[in-house]
């Protein structure tokens, strides 16, 4: 599952601009499904088995698309001066490579800036692209660029750009691939535009009108030196969503998750995040309300071009998504 | 049928958490059986009551939300001595978190108290100053292996005040936001009880409003009402709201003006109210009127709304306090107004200038 995880890591595709990933990912589930569309949005939805006895309609979302820049003025020296797509701290960036999708490389820099304390703000961040005119400037106002990482393997911890959210669609890759029988008509929406407002899993829960809908995301940790205060840590399972700030799980699929994962003797961990949400708050609030939950992957240092998760963990993950998928549901 | 004071009573006796509603749903469920033709759950939660009119089909239909759910906090750690951590859900001001009475909901309900740790033990930036909710625990009474044995992450906190009798009908206790509103439904619907009327009456009580106004995104949806009013409180004049941004507390209904509110609607119960003689205060809103209506005025193909409030003080405290008059006259005025609602009216809620 490394080299999935590799491929789908290593590809270029910033909110909106998903397509390569798209492309990646219909590769590698072709002959897996029964069926395959790529909605408005640029949502790729795939639909395998059909219902049968105790069978449900059942959504599964993970999202393609990643962090990024975009450029907002080139000077007359060449200099790129750039804004996010989503979530980029500028602490992040400082000394940090992107790449565009025209496949130019820039380095991210800072004006000098007044105390050698200090935190830039995004407006005295710039990205060097080796040019040295607005003329020669391979880059034009509005091109897009995601940041540049190479996908290491620490063994039993991979560390890459993108992990949010790369790392669950190989998870809902694996878990499809392996899933051989269903009761359920199940969807697999590999979604758009979640850094910039669930706008991808709005449209495509809308569309499959799901009867019960997981998001498959990353969450935080609290394992790391004076780190946040939370009790979910890399290495102890997947997490398994309480609430984050933006939904409350519904309380019938958590225990439908906790009592799974206990059957399969798979180790979990509960989740209470205080900052973010996933595709299931979308999911939930579509049409007249659908029960929704969320899969988690413990993941460090989210939104950095570092992002760290145990591969124990999306191991297991991909068990436990196989073990909630092939068996009729109860919520109760 | 129940007398309002003491159904209200039960209601701010009740947890009910955004997301955790059952146990409140229960018991309006109950309450609304006999004053309903049908009943039913929607898939996010939300109590769906429907009585029926007399006017022949398609009839219209006016939806009522008054959201159920509680404000309230949610366990996030255990602390090794057997302290339980949290983190709060829909919007609490943490310098009045101290010394609370709550009930914690894990394997059995606890009761416990939050507490907060001695001035010297905070770090230096806190000392002497209201105390941040992540330092805050809840202390349960219990040996730690107790706690860890009854306790998991997110489990599920609610404020355990009791409900206090105040003079000239007023009532103080945690939850009034908003089930006073619910209150005041089911006077609409106690009033409603042997009336005809010729629109369908969907009087739903919304969960999640605290958090992603859920219900109010969603039974709409379900619903698909000619017209949509969504019942929450507002501010009362009190201490630091004494001017033109609070509405007098037993003071009567307050019509809420702004983007929200469809002006044909609002003129209609402006003019009932003053016909019969009940108090009303008009409150503007600018934008987001802070309620499902601002939900519910979006779905699908888009809803006429309207926001009816009633005055309350110390909002997202658990001594929340309304007057039992203004939820009978708010309870009053929506009847009032379905009896007078005719197949014509539907016509009337346009854009058209009247």
């Amino acid at each position: 599952m490394k080299a999935l995880i590799q491929k789908l890591v290593e590809t270029v595709g910033p909110s909106g601009y998903e397509e390569k990933v798209r492309e990646v990912v219909r590769a590698e589930i072709e002959g897996w499904v029964d069926e395959m569309k790529v909605d408005a949005l640029g949502n790729l939805i795939a639909r395998k088995g059909t219902r049968t006895e105790g069978g449900m309609r059942i959504a599964l979302s993970a999202h393609m698309d990643e962090i990024g820049v975009i450029a907002t003025h080139v000077d007359e020296n060449g200099f790129v001066r750039f804004t996010t797509i989503g979530g980029v701290s500028p602490r992040t960036c400082i000394g940090g490579r992107v790449q565009f999708l025209n496949g130019v490389r820039g380095v991210i820099y800072m004006e000098s800036l007044e105390s050698a304390t200090a935190l830039p703000t995004l407006d005295q961040l710039y990205i060097d692209v080796g040019a040295s005119s607005r003329e020669t400037c391979p880059v034009k106002v509005g091109d897009i660029a995601a940041f540049d990482r190479p996908f290491l393997d620490l063994g039993g911890r991979l560390v890459s750009k993108a992990m949010d959210d790369r790392i669950s669609v190989a998870v809902m890759i694996q878990a499809l691939k392996e899933l051989t029988a269903t009761p359920h008509e199940l969807y697999f929406i590999f979604s758009t535009q979640e850094e910039v407002g669930l706008r991808g899993a709005t449209t495509a829960a809308y569309g499959v009108d799901p009867e019960l809908a997981l998001a498959v995301d990353v969450t935080r940790t609290g394992d790391t030196p004076k780190g946040v205060k939370m009790e979910v840590a890399l290495g102890k399972g997947p997490a398994i969503k309480v609430r984050d700030s933006g939904m409350l799980s519904d309380p019938r699929v958590v225990r439908w998750m906790v009592e799974t994962a206990e059957k399969a003797g798979i180790p979990y961990q509960l989740e209470v995040l205080e900052g973010g949400t996933t595709d299931a708050r979308a999911m939930q609030l579509t049409r007249a309300g659908v029960p929704a939950g969320c899969l988690s992957i413990p993941t460090r240092y989210i939104h950095s071009p570092s992002e760290m998760v145990d591969y124990q963990d999306v191991q297991l993950s991909v068990r436990l998504l196989v073990a909630l998928l092939s068996a009729p549901v109860t919520l109760k | 049928m129940t007398e309002i004071k003491d159904f209200l009573k039960t209601l701010i006796s009740l947890p009910g958490l955004s997301g955790y509603e059952e146990p409140v749903r229960e018991v309006i469920s109950r309450e609304w059986q006999p004053l309903v033709d049908e009943l039913s759950v929607s898939r996010l939660g939300s109590l769906h009551a429907l009585k029926r009119g007399i006017s022949p089909e398609p009839r219209p239909r006016i939806l009522l939300a008054a959201h159920m759910d509680a404000i309230g906090m949610m366990v996030t750690r255990i602390t090794p001595e057997g302290l339980i951590a949290f983190t709060e859900v829909g919007g609490l001001d943490p310098r009045i978190l101290p010394a609370q009475p709550v009930r914690v909901f894990g394997k059995e309900p606890l009761r416990g108290v939050i507490v907060q740790p001695s001035d010297r033990l905070l770090p230096p930036s806190q000392k002497g100053k209201p105390v941040e909710m992540k330092h805050l625990l809840i202390d349960t009474g219990l040996p730690a292996e107790e706690v860890r044995r009854l306790v998991k992450i997110g489990d599920p906190v609610a404020f355990d005040t009791e409900p206090l009798e105040l003079p000239d009908e007023l009532i103080c206790g945690h939850t009034l936001d908003n089930r006073a509103s619910v209150a005041a439904l089911t006077v609409c619907l106690q009033t409603l009880r042997r009336a005809t009327h010729d629109w369908d009456v969907y009087a739903v009580a919304t969960a999640q409003e605290e958090e992603t106004l859920g219900g109010g995104l969603t039974s709409p949806f379900e619903i698909r009402p000619t017209l949509a009013i969504a019942i929450d409180v507002t501010f009362a004049k009190g201490p630091g709201v004494n001017d033109y941004r609070g509405k007098t507390l037993d003071g009567g209904v307050v019509l809420g003006w702004g983007p929200q509110s469809h002006p044909r609607v609002f003129d209609d119960l402006k003019a009932l109210a003053e016909h019969l003689d009940i108090p009303f205060e008009i409150e503007v809103y600018p934008r987001a009127s802070g309620t499902d209506a601002y939900a519910m005025q979006i779905v699908a193909e888009g809803i006429p709304t309207m926001v009816v409030s009633i005055p309350l003080r110390y909002m997202h405290t658990p001594v929340e306090v309304v007057s039992l008059n203004d939820i009978r006259r708010v309870g009053r005025l929506l009847a009032e107004y379905i009896l007078r609602l005719t197949p014509e009216d539907v016509q009337k809620i346009t854009w058209e200038e009247a």
